[in-house]
């Protein structure tokens, strides 16, 4: 499933380090309107991979793409960007430095500020405009950072790790925001160490793996990937499904069935055979977490 | 959950701190006013910064205070009591009052008499009087609590000397002025005169000592701001919107309009100050120098800037600034000394020698005697060393600045992969 254009796109990305390789061949679309999830295990290559694309690590082979051809760095001055290790200028007031990040973006000075401000006070920081970074709670210097790729409206945002840091209402209205910009028809890559989070929120889904992806798609797609599952609760015991033609039971436990759907169909047979013999109490499909596809890709 | 995904949901331990390469941007800037932006912010930085503000305007007053001074100091005359206790004194000590203002105009003589040595002693040290002159038998002395005022000094041996000379002459039938005759030495100097020399001297000092600090303090706020930015991680965001040539640019630009601005209000004052001095009729002969002295000025901070950036750069936190910026703070010392203490044809070579050329070939011109096209190669020597400092400075600023391992050394930044 595609949810729209893809707009922004990496192509045979690699970055050496020495005779270390942290990214090879990296090649994935992050579609407008969608919210893609980057995710991997410390040194998969995440960040390395999301600086490339911004343009601040130098790429040894491969491209990055934007709206079909090669990117420019006055395409990514219209990109928001949020680095792993956050950062601003720790004594100057909030507001200042929001400003000036924008004008550096291309932004008109005082429409900067308008847009700083709504976005503080969106935050609840707006009666602290004035205060310098460092007298924030570091759950508000994560805000005041994210602001920082927000003004101006970005064309695409890359963040890498936004969620870490926050509290759960965080999160969610942190994921709110992101939302919004997709609904305009951003491209959002966002990296992640929580799965359940990004199981939650993303549309698309990058795994990398030693400076390779190894899996991507959509949710949906990663998840069809792999076995359809039904999970079956009779009355009785459920060790007769083992008999059932076109299954594969996986596990029975007392009147508990997991079932493997080998020939399409075959689990209503099932279901009729179940409810022959007595009362069905449940019957529905599995879906795999994340987590489990994850381990199954970086296995 | 497995260890797998246990391991997933540590927070990231800095994967990127190892052979990190710098940005490669386009060469062409995205937004060609980026610069500005960088230096205004720098500029008002500054101008927002109480400790600044409070140093330029002690620094001001300090100037404003020493000129001050000096003109209460010339206009001054101090009044010396001398007690005389003998007729042949008090005659003496009439004539050091008649003469001696014509003599030294700071000096002013009283007579104060006395009926005894013992009185005139117990004046003297009482304070009732400053010096006590009187005949003694191989000459003249003049007896002081503690040691003598030299400006009286002088003006008592003049006179006491001249009256002698001048008896003895009588004595021998002849006169003072047969006596003297063909034995003055008179001074002619060839560049400008005494008063101008001396001024030449104070200011060539002011110059070295204005340049020093100002390339010291502007040079250590720039070396901090780039590591503020680096260690702050804020350089990545910056790096993502502009072209770090475009950072480097604005920060020296900010820097230099700041140190250039604080000198100029510096040196403007004082020349205005010195207008109420002795040497207010000298000002329009030093102010062409002045000029010049302002344009090396600036040429040399761009120069140092660069090495200041580069030193930010170079360091990973604000505690390693301290090594990182020691040669540079190395090289202003010895600029600083060299404009003091060399002398002859090294200072003649070295005052085209950049960077120390910034410094020492104003000074030069203030001594006078040195030819039109000096300072015009001067200063193309220096231009062209700060063009090669930029682009130096720009490979090793670029490539240092997304390291966040530690300190580098220059050697380690230069080779880094791009």
């Amino acid at each position: 499933m595609d949810t729209g254009d893809t707009m922004l796109e990496t192509r045979g990305l690699t970055r050496r380090f020495g005779e270390n390789t942290a990214v090879d061949g990296v090649g994935f679309p992050v579609p407008g309107g969608a919210m893609t999830g980057f995710v991997g295990g410390n040194g998969a290559g995440k960040t390395t991979t999301m600086r490339m694309v911004m343009g601040v690590l130098g790429i040894h082979a491969g491209e990055v793409r934007w709206d079909g051809r090669p990117i420019t760095a006055a395409d990514r001055r219209r990109f928001g960007y949020m680095p792993e290790e956050r950062g601003l200028y720790p004594k100057q007031p909030i507001v200042d430095q929001l400003v000036y990040l924008a004008q550096l973006r291309g932004m008109d000075a005082a429409a900067a500020r308008t847009s700083v401000v709504e976005h503080l006070e969106r935050f609840g920081l707006g009666d602290r405009q004035r205060d310098p970074v460092e007298k924030l709670s570091l759950g508000n210097q994560q805000r005041v950072q994210i602001i920082a790729a927000l003004v101006p409206t970005p064309v695409a945002l890359v963040l890498d790790e936004p969620f870490s840091g926050l509290d759960p209402t965080a999160v969610d209205s942190m994921a709110d925001l992101l939302r919004e910009h997709t609904r305009r028809g951003t491209p959002v890559l966002f990296s992640s160490h929580q799965l359940d989070l990004v199981d939650r929120l993303c549309d698309r889904l990058v795994v990398m793996a030693r400076g390779k992806v190894v899996a991507q798609g959509s949710a949906d797609e990663l998840r069809s990937g792999g076995p359809v599952r039904y999970r079956l609760v009779v009355g009785g015991d459920a060790g007769w499904t083992r008999d059932q033609r076109g299954v594969h039971v996986a596990d029975v436990d007392g009147g508990t069935a997991l079932i493997e759907v080998l020939e399409p169909g075959a689990e209503q047979h099932v279901l009729g055979e179940a409810a022959a013999r007595g009362p069905v109490h449940e019957f529905r499909r599995v879906v795999p977490r994340l987590s489990e596809i994850y381990q199954e890709v970086t296995a | 959950m497995s260890t797998r995904t246990d391991a997933l949901a540590q927070q990231p331990v800095q994967d990127t701190t190892t052979g990190q390469g710098p940005a490669r941007l386009p060469a062409r800037a995205s937004g060609g006013s980026a610069w500005t932006l960088v230096a205004r912010r720098e500029v008002m930085v500054k101008l927002t910064d109480r400790s600044f503000l409070v140093g330029t305007a002690v620094t001001l007053a300090l100037i404003v205070g020493g000129l001050a001074l000096q003109v209460v100091l010339s206009g001054h005359t101090s009044t010396s009591k001398i007690v005389a206790s003998s007729p042949a004194a008090v005659t003496m000590v009439d004539k050091l009052a008649g003469q001696a203002s014509t003599l030294d105009k700071s000096v002013k003589v009283e007579l104060v008499r006395s009926p005894s040595d013992a009185a005139a002693r117990a004046a003297v040290q009482d304070e009732d009087a400053d010096a006590w002159l009187r005949q003694t038998s191989s000459g003249w002395e003049l007896t002081t609590k503690e040691s003598a005022d030299t400006s009286l000094l002088t003006v008592v041996q003049q006179v006491v000397r001249a009256d002698t000379i001048d008896r003895n002459a009588d004595a021998a039938g002849t006169t003072l002025a047969a006596l003297e005759q063909g034995s003055t030495v008179a001074t002619t100097q060839l560049v400008g005169d005494a008063k101008e020399s001396q001024l030449s001297q104070l200011m060539g000092f002011a110059f070295a000592f204005l340049f020093y600090i100002a390339a010291l303090t502007f040079g250590i706020t720039l070396a901090s701001s780039v590591v503020e930015e680096k260690q702050s991680r804020i350089v990545e965001i910056i790096a993502g919107a502009i072209p770090l040539r475009q950072l480097l640019a604005g920060k020296i630009a900010g820097n230099t309009v700041l140190a250039v601005g604080q000198m100029a209000i510096y040196v403007g004052v004082a020349m205005v100050g010195l207008a109420f001095t002795d040497y207010s009729g000298l000002i329009a002969g030093v102010s062409g120098t002045v000029g010049w002295f302002l344009a090396f000025f600036l040429a040399g901070f761009v120069a140092l800037s660069c090495l200041w950036a580069v030193a930010g750069a170079l360091a990973s936190r604000t505690e390693d600034l301290q090594s990182t910026q020691m040669p540079v703070t190395m090289l202003v010392m010895l600029m600083f000394f060299g404009g003091m203490f060399l002398d002859g044809t090294f200072r003649t070579i070295a005052s085209f020698v950049p960077p120390v050329s910034a410094l020492l070939m104003p000074i030069r011109m203030l001594d006078g005697g040195v030819a039109w096209w000096e300072p015009v190669l001067a200063m193309v020597l220096l231009v062209g060393f700060a063009l090669l400092l930029v682009l130096a400075a720009e490979r090793v600023y670029r490539r240092a600045l997304m390291q966040t391992g530690g300190k580098l050394s220059l050697k380690e930044a230069w080779r880094l992969e791009d």
